[in-house]
This record gives structure tokens, C-alpha cells and sequence, in this order.
């Protein structure tokens, strides 16, 4: 976006305004812009999506009252929770249960930044984007000690000191999923990743070579870890925490919290994207400029949400780990298969400067034979269980 | 050190001080499954005890007998064990008939038996759904449940209520099937047994899930024997003891299933996986024997001829049912009234919770949701 | 020892990937199987209350038409929740029914009332909203003015208003008591005799 406003001020729509004022102006209305034209849509709908996706995997309909198909729910439940009254214990340590919420949205809310929606379609290409990405994303763990801590709970403690210790074991093994990617493309900048990689899908990093192959499915591990979704959802167990760090807020600061988490999961999906599954690159299939953004922006967008899809589908699906557990699967099989990827994709670079052909199609062609298996073992569960069919997704 | 009317118990290595905290598990907390307390001792996330406070949910049931007469007891007992009425039921009307020498019509005991092992099913259906859910997975507890649901609607059929049957009188059953009922078995039967295999490969041995139940909280046979564990919990742990099979009552020895016992397949033997095993087949058990009963029924009359005001003659009377959570005492003393001068109830869940104590030390706290879980303890019957 | 160890961890991933394969795939296979999930109260295509067995415990209703005034009702309920006046009334040597109530937030739907009625005038409906705002209100009383209690006429029923509401009450306690298939067994056993 900058190139954007450095024409608008050359062009001297801010004649008679300092620079430094006319930059600050634009950085709130894009925040605000993106707070409230995309993150709190997103989050909203995504928790709507979520809750029926579940259920139907659950044989029931989920919210299908408010709006069509129960559209609207998220609205619903926004507004109720802020009219809910914000309670704040007596015991707890006021200004930092106060703050914390801010601190855990402020961690997503700034991932926003470096996210390329399409080839011009990004507030700041920087370019330690990708360094960047995983140093905001830290800064949740922050609020969430805050809130664990000053809430005065024990439940929330435990919540709390679990959640720092899973986030910061977590960011290491997703650095280490990043770093064959920044090794593949030679630079730091989201935009440079995504320009480095092709429309199709042996162009993308996921199916450069195997360790990249590992490397995506490890990052989408490490995120979804990072992002306490289950089965990493230790933080806030809610069968054995009871909610953890949020235990004890309500209204308007709860609501923050699910929002961030719901945020996140599509900050995850677009990482996972832009990295490894080509972003926004499309087939260059016309010459005017804003049809080619918005189409590419909609592939990114369409593949970004394919993996809060399977988030969804997985958290349906699995237990929560033990938060022993958690660290052994860190630093006994992450940590070191990362090594491993990144040493391999370092040799792979030296032997294949230019990639392997055979390999990349080879590992599309094995990701369509697992996607074939796994259509058989659905179609043998849906022989064996006989249960009456119905395939449209509104009820 | 006194915290917060807490007795600390303060430890100081070098210059660091490290203090045990002291968690309220309960009474109202997501998993303790009713209103259970735990005051669990841990050091972070590893409890060095979990002391189980009951009696939040203590009805005088017991009490109850002695004021409203032997027939007007048996809605009661359906709050006993309200996850698994049936059974309850069924060792009231058994202890009442042994007291006052009465003899069930055989299609009635064919009644009880078909009653009892569809609320086995029922129960232990939602045993294993909670425990999922208690790991952390949301979706094969609803898909228990709604397996059960449709046992409620077979049961609601049978006798009218969802949840408190009050199905037996003391000489047999209060209605014979409905018509058509025997069909209508079979074939939630028949859709069901192919639903325990695909619980199996949607949870039972995912490695998440084995990997939180393998060899934790395990009970040994001999600890399980002198902690008085029955039912699943004890035959978990490798001891084959079924009051169905060894002191067969009702129908029982006339039937044939097997008692499953825990193998300790991935883990430990009796240990928590092998707790939640037991109980997956012994819905199958469960199904074997329905099966049997609705082949064999006999024509005839459900219930005996029994007074309206019973007065039995006046000596006590013990009898054991196989309850979901295991060997069910029931105990009544007759003064030759027509109320009961005594009665005394033995739960498997009781049993239970007296061992939580010493298998839950040096575990962590996720893992005292999986124990307790897998004793499959339900509050009310362990206050009654 | 080391071997096994390094075979152990591979084991561990193929075991974590295999399983939880497979139980996505039983998740997704869910996406095409029809919910569950009755939609009660709005979204039903029939009312539940008419989808309920015919055995299913409800709220309780009498019947004052045939109600006997025996009190068998009343003594077989273990928590009280009836109650029943039945004075003689002087002149005419005739019970009168003055009062029968039944608290609908003690009754505990055992059933034991409707089993002891010998012509069915208690009996469970298949209702079963009772909610309400205040204990009170959720006592039924069934007797707006004194009735005559009902006494079985030696012939028969005849009076036209009392004979259908007596029927319906039979029926209800023979197909508690009896159901359907014993009533044909018996037929059967009877013509085999014959």
C-alpha cells in the first residue's frame, strides 16, 4: 500500500500536510479498515462456519435461526456479548486483566500487515515479512500470561503458564518449517515467496521436494499449536480447566479472546498459503489489472480457507494431547525433522539448483493418490455404517 | 505458611521457594461428571494427591425406602443410578421377591433381562462418550449420544420415560413389549453393531487418544480386589468376575456371552484404555445377549400376582445385579410391616472413588480427568 | 536397545498419521449423513406430543366423569402429590368428589396412579410442557364444582356422555396391562383349545 500513497502524495491529493501526518492518518484508517472490514468478519464468520461444520460432523444442524442458514449468528452473539457486563474479580490485578485481551488481538490483528491478498492488494511489503510475521505472533503469548496471571485464578494460572510454555516451544518448529521456504526463494518478503512460486501446483513450495512436502504439514502443526486450536487447545482445556486464562472474563474482553483465536485460524490459513501453496498466483489470464487482482485474490482467499476448513475438520476429529505430550511431539519430532528438512532442502538446492521436475509431479501425483484412498475409506465407512444420506449443506 | 485458610506446605531448595497448590476440583467443575469435589495437591501440572470429597448429591434415598413402602420405593431406585435405571430396578424388585417369596412369570424375566442389557448399552455408551470427551474430542461423544437417544426411544416405548423407567414391579415387569417391539430391537441393532467398529477407527485407537490412556492410572488386579473395585473397573484389570456368569440370577445362566476382561493391549493391564475397552465390548456382549432374549421369549404372563400392601415376613434379605458399574448390592430388612425396616444400598461407583486417592498420585491433572472418567463414576450413585 | 528405539519413533509417526487418516475419514463421511436432530418445538412436521409412544408418561389428567372416588390413586402415589376429598354427602348417601389435585411440580411421572385406577380416569397424557411461572399455578385442580363420583352400573354402561369416556379409560388400562399381541395370543391359544 505504500507505493499507493507515495503516488497519491506526489500527485498532491495532501497538499499543504506533512508527510509524517498524512502516513499516520493512513496507517489508522488502514488499520481501522482491516480491523473492521476484515478481521472481525472474518473471525465472526468463521466461528459461525465452525460451529456448523462441527455439528454436521456431530449428526446435528448447529445455529441456523439468525439470518439464512443461521448466517448472521455471529452478529448475534458479537452484540450480546457486548452487552454483557464486564466483569473484573475482585482479586484480580486490575489493569493487566484489563489489558491483556488488547495484548492477544494486537498479536493478530498486526499479522494483517505483511498478509499479500494479491499482487498489490498489502499494506507493507516488507521485506523481513516473514520475520516479522513470527515476532508479532508472539506477542499473543504475552496477553495470554497477562490474562492467566492477573485473573487471580488458579485454573487461569495453570492455563496461562501452559500457554507460554506451548506458544514459545511452538515458534521454533514453525521457524523451522519457514526456513526451507526462505531457503527455496532467497528472501524474506511474503510478496518474494509468493513471486517465486507458479500458478500450479507443482510450482508450489509445498511440492518443491520431500522435505518441503514434511515441512508444510509440520508448519501447519506448529501454527495450529501456536494458535491453541485443538488438539493443542491446553490452554484453555475447557474439560480440564475449566476455560483456562479466560475463566474469569466475560462480555466484551471474552469476546476479544475468540475473536483473536478465530482470527488466527485464518492469519494460519493464509501463512500456510502464501508459503507453501503458491498464494495468490493465478494464470495470467488478462491484461487489466483490477480483474487480475480480484482474481487473485479470491484463490488466495479460497486456499487460505481451505485450511481453516481442515482446522475445523481436525478439531472435530481429535483429542487434546497431554501437555507432556505436547512438548515430546515439540522437541522430540518437530524440532528434529525440522533440522532435517532444512539440512535436505539445503542439499536438494545444491544438487537441483533448478528443482527436480520428476519430483514435483511426482508428489502431486502421491498427494492425488492419498486424496483417492482416502475417498474409498469414506465411501467403505459410509457402506458399512448404511446411514441415511443427505447431501445438501443448508438445513 | 497459611494461604487463603489453606495449610501450605512451603519448600525451599537454594534461594527458589516452590509451594504445593492446592486446587478445588469441583463440586461444580466440567468433567467431574455431577457434583464431585477433588481437593487435589499438585505441584504444577503433577498432582501429588487427589482427595475425592463426596456427598454433594446425597438424596437419603436409603431413607426414603423406610417411609414409602416396597412399591412406592421402586420409582426411587431409578434415582439410585439414573444412567443405568434399569438395573436398579431391577435389584429392588429382586431383593423384594427373595424377602417375600414370589415367583416371576419366566416371560417376565425375559422382560427385565432385554430392559436391562438395553440400559447396559445405554450406560455404557455414556461412559465411553464422556470419557472422550473428557480427552478433548467433542465428536464420538455426540456420536454416543445419539446412539443412545435412539435406546431412549426403544426404552420410551417399552415403558413410557426416557430416563426414570420405574419399568420392573416386585413379581416382574410392569408391561409386556409392544407390538412389534421385537422388530424394532433388531433393528437398532443391527444398524448399531456396525457403529462400535467405526467408533473404533474414529477414536479407539487414535494415537492422541491411546497415547492418553495407555498405562495411566493403573489398577492392578491385586489392588483392584482389595480396593473392592467390580464391574468394568475390575475386570479392566484382568480379574474375569461377572455376576451375570458366577452367581447367574434372573435368565442369566440360561444365556451365553463372554465377560470381557482388559488385556492391556496398548499399555499397562488395567489401566485407563483398558477400562474403556471393557466396556466397548461389553456393549457387543450386551447386543449378543438382547439378540438371545428376543429369540427365546416365551408366551405368558409378565407379572405375578403380588398384594397391593406387601408385607413380607419379617428377616432381611441381600441380592447382587450386575449394575453398568458393577456388582449392585441391594439389602432389606422386614420387620413384617408393610415398609421396609431397612434398606441398604452397595454401588460400584462408591467402590470406585475410594481408589482415586492412590492411583492418582505422581499423575497430572489432565490425567485425573482420564482416571476419573474411566472409573465411570456417577455422582448420584456414589452418594445415593 | 537403540535399534528398537529408533524403530519405536518411526512406529509412533506411521501409528499418529495412519490413525488419525482414518478417523478423518470417518468425520468426513459424516458431511453426507443426515443430522439427527429434532428441531423441537418449531420445526417439526408433526407435533411431538403426537409422535410420543402411546405408553410415554406425560402430565396426568382425570377423567371426573368415571373417577370412582376410590382413592387408590391417592395411596399408590409415593410423594403425595394427589389429593383427593371425597366426602359422603348427607342427604343423598352419594360421594361427592369436592376435590381432586394433583401438583404437577412434585409428581415424579411413575405411573403408579394410572396402574391401581380401576376405570382409568387418571391417566397419563402425552403432554408434557408443564412449565410455568409459579408453584401454584402448577397444581391442577380437576374438580371446578362437587361432582357425583362415578359407579359402575351393574348392566353396563349406558348414559351417553359417561359410555365413550369409560370405554377410552379401559382401553387405556388394557393396553398398559395387556398389549396388543398377548390379547391376540391368547386368542390364539383359546382357538387352539377349542
Amino acid at each position: 500500500m505504500q507505493p499507493f500513497i507515495d503516488r497519491l502524495i506526489a500527485n498532491g491529493a495532501f497538499a499543504g500536510m506533512p508527510v509524517e501526518v498524512v502516513y499516520a492518518l493512513m496507517m489508522i484508517l488502514f488499520g481501522v479498515l482491516v480491523v473492521f472490514g476484515f478481521f472481525l468478519p472474518i473471525a465472526g464468520v468463521t466461528s459461525w462456519l465452525e460451529r456448523r461444520v462441527w455439528a454436521r460432523i456431530q449428526s446435528r444442524i448447529g445455529p441456523n435461526r439468525v439470518g439464512p442458514q443461521g448466517f448472521l449468528q455471529w452478529l448475534a452473539d458479537g452484540i450480546k456479548l457486548l452487552l454483557k457486563e464486564d466483569i473484573v474479580p475482585d482479586a484480580a490485578d486490575r489493569p493487566l486483566f484489563l489489558f491483556a485481551p488488547y495484548f492477544v488481538v494486537w498479536g493478530i490483528v498486526a499479522t494483517f500487515v505483511v498478509i499479500p491478498f494479491s499482487s498489490s492488494l498489502i499494506i507493507a511489503d516488507m521485506n523481513v515479512g516473514i520475520l516479522y510475521l513470527t515476532a508479532v505472533t508472539a506477542l499473543v503469548v504475552v496477553g495470554v500470561l497477562m490474562a492467566g496471571w492477573a485473573s487471580n485464578n488458579k485454573w487461569s494460572l495453570i492455563g496461562g503458564i501452559r500457554s507460554a510454555a506451548q506458544i514459545i516451544s511452538y515458534e521454533i518448529p514453525a521457524s523451522l518449517a519457514l526456513l526451507p521456504i526462505v531457503l527455496l526463494s532467497g528472501t524474506l518478503s511474503t510478496q518474494g515467496i509468493i513471486a517465486a512460486q507458479g500458478w500450479a501446483p507443482w510450482h508450489w513450495f509445498a511440492f518443491h521436494n520431500p522435505f518441503t512436502f514434511i515441512a508444510a504439514f509440520m508448519f501447519y502443526v506448529a501454527a495450529l499449536a501456536e494458535g491453541n486450536r485443538t488438539p493443542f487447545d491446553i490452554p484453555e482445556a475447557e474439560s480440564e480447566l475449566v476455560a483456562g486464562f479466560c475463566t474469569e472474563y466475560s462480555g466484551f474482553r471474552y469476546l476479544l479472546f475468540f475473536m483473536a483465536e478465530w482470527g488466527n485460524l485464518y492469519v494460519i490459513g493464509a501463512v500456510a498459503t502464501l508459503l507453501f501453496f503458491g498464494g495468490w498466483q493465478v494464470p495470467a489470464w488478462t491484461s487489466n489489472t483490477v480483474l487480475l487482482n480480484i482474481s487473485q485474490f479470491g484463490v488466495f482467499f479460497l486456499k487460505s480457507y481451505f485450511w481453516v476448513f481442515i482446522s475445523m475438520w481436525v478439531r472435530a476429529t481429535l483429542p487434546r494431547v497431554r501437555v507432556d505430550q505436547l512438548m515430546i511431539l515439540c522437541w522430540k519430532y518437530l524440532v528434529p525433522i525440522g533440522f532435517m528438512n532444512l539440512i535436505g532442502t539445503a542439499i536438494w538446492m545444491v544438487v537441483w539448483p533448478q528443482g527436480n521436475r520428476v519430483v514435483q509431479y511426482g508428489l502431486v501425483i502421491l498427494t492425488v493418490a492419498v486424496l483417492v484412498q482416502f475417498s474409498r475409506r469414506v465411501r467403505f465407512h459410509l457402506r458399512r455404517a448404511r446411514p441415511e444420506l443427505y447431501y445438501s449443506p443448508a438445513i | 505458611m497459611s494461604l487463603a485458610g489453606y495449610e501450605v506446605e512451603v519448600q525451599r531448595d537454594g534461594g527458589l521457594t516452590t509451594e504445593e497448590m492446592t486446587l478445588n476440583m469441583g463440586p461444580q467443575h466440567p468433567s467431574t461428571h455431577g457434583v464431585l469435589r477433588f481437593i487435589v495437591k499438585a505441584d504444577g501440572e503433577v498432582m501429588r494427591t487427589a482427595i475425592p470429597d463426596i456427598g454433594y448429591l446425597h438424596r437419603s434415598i436409603e431413607k426414603i425406602s423406610e417411609k414409602v413402602g416396597y412399591h412406592g420405593f421402586m420409582p426411587y431406585t431409578d434415582r439410585v443410578d439414573y444412567v443405568s435405571a434399569m438395573q436398579c430396578n431391577q435389584g429392588w424388585g429382586m431383593v423384594c421377591e427373595r424377602i417375600a417369596n414370589i415367583e416371576v412369570p419366566r416371560r417376565g424375566e425375559f422382560c427385565r433381562v432385554i430392559a436391562c442389557e438395553l440400559g447396559r448399552i445405554a450406560s455404557h455408551l455414556l461412559a465411553v462418550g464422556a470419557m472422550v470427551q473428557d480427552i478433548g474430542a467433542y465428536t464420538p461423544f455426540l456420536h454416543a449420544l445419539r446412539e443412545r437417544e435412539k435406546i431412549n426411544n426403544l426404552l420410551e416405548e417399552l415403558c413410557g420415560a426416557r430416563l426414570t423407567f420405574n419399568y420392573m414391579r416386585i413379581g416382574g415387569v410392569a408391561w409386556d413389549l409392544p407390538t412389534g417391539y421385537p422388530e424394532t430391537v433388531t433393528a437398532f441393532l443391527d444398524q448399531f453393531d456396525p457403529l462400535i467398529d467405526e467408533y473404533h477407527d474414529l477414536i479407539s485407537y487414535n494415537k492422541v487418544y491411546v497415547e492418553r490412556l495407555a498405562s495411566v492410572g493403573v489398577v492392578s488386579k491385586e489392588e483392584a480386589i482389595n480396593y473392592n473395585l467390580v464391574g468394568p473397573n475390575l475386570r479392566a484389570s484382568g480379574f474375569k468376575y461377572d455376576v451375570r456368569r458366577d452367581e447367574p440370577y434372573s435368565i442369566y445362566s440360561e444365556l451365553e456371552f463372554d465377560v470381557p476382561v482388559g488385556t492391556g493391549e496398548v499399555g499397562t493391564l488395567g489401566d485407563c484404555f483398558d477400562r474403556y475397552m471393557v466396556r466397548m465390548k461389553e456393549m457387543r456382549e450386551s447386543c449378543k445377549i438382547v439378540r438371545q432374549c428376543l429369540n427365546m421369549m416365551p408366551p405368558g404372563p409378565v407379572l405375578a400376582k403380588v398384594a397391593r400392601k406387601l408385607k413380607p415376613p419379617s428377616g432381611d434379605a441381600y441380592i447382587r445385579v450386575e449394575g453398568s458399574r458393577g456388582d449392585m448390592g441391594w439389602y432389606v430388612v422386614s420387620d413384617g410391616s408393610e415398609f421396609p425396616y431397612r434398606t441398604k444400598i452397595r454401588t460400584g461407583s462408591f467402590a470406585a472413588m475410594s481408589i482415586v486417592d492412590k492411583v492418582s498420585r505422581g499423575l497430572m491433572i489432565a490425567d485425573l480427568i482420564a482416571l476419573i472418567a474411566s472409573f465411570d463414576v456417577v455422582a448420584p450413585e456414589v452418594d445415593r | 536397545m537403540a535399534k528398537n528405539d529408533i524403530a519405536r519413533y518411526f512406529k509412533n509417526i506411521k501409528d499418529a498419521v495412519a490413525t488419525i487418516f482414518e478417523g478423518m475419514t470417518v468425520t468426513c463421511s459424516h458431511f453426507v449423513r443426515k443430522p439427527y436432530t429434532i428441531q423441537y418445538p418449531d420445526r417439526v412436521p408433526v407435533r411431538i406430543q403426537d409422535t410420543l409412544p402411546f405408553r410415554y408418561r406425560g402430565i396426568l389428567e382425570v377423567d371426573l366423569e368415571i373417577c370412582t372416588g376410590c382413592l387408590a390413586c391417592e395411596r399408590a402415589c409415593p410423594i403425595d402429590c394427589i389429593v383427593i376429598d371425597a366426602p359422603k354427602d348427607q342427604k343423598t348417601k352419594e360421594m361427592l368428589l369436592t376435590r381432586f389435585d394433583i401438583d404437577i411440580a412434585k409428581c415424579m411421572y411413575c405411573g403408579l396412579c394410572s396402574e391401581v385406577c380401576p376405570t382409568g380416569s387418571i391417566h397419563h397424557t402425552t403432554e408434557f410442557e408443564g412449565a410455568d411461572f409459579s408453584l401454584e399455578s402448577m397444581i391442577r385442580r380437576f374438580v371446578k364444582a362437587p361432582v357425583v363420583a362415578y359407579k359402575a352400573k351393574k348392566e353396563g354402561e349406558t348414559d351417553p356422555v359417561v359410555a365413550p369416556i369409560l370405554e377410552r379409560g379401559m382401553r387405556y388400562i388394557q393396553e398398559f396391562a395387556e398389549p396388543a399381541d398377548m390379547k391376540k395370543l391368547k386368542a390364539e391359544q383359546k382357538s387352539a383349545a377349542a
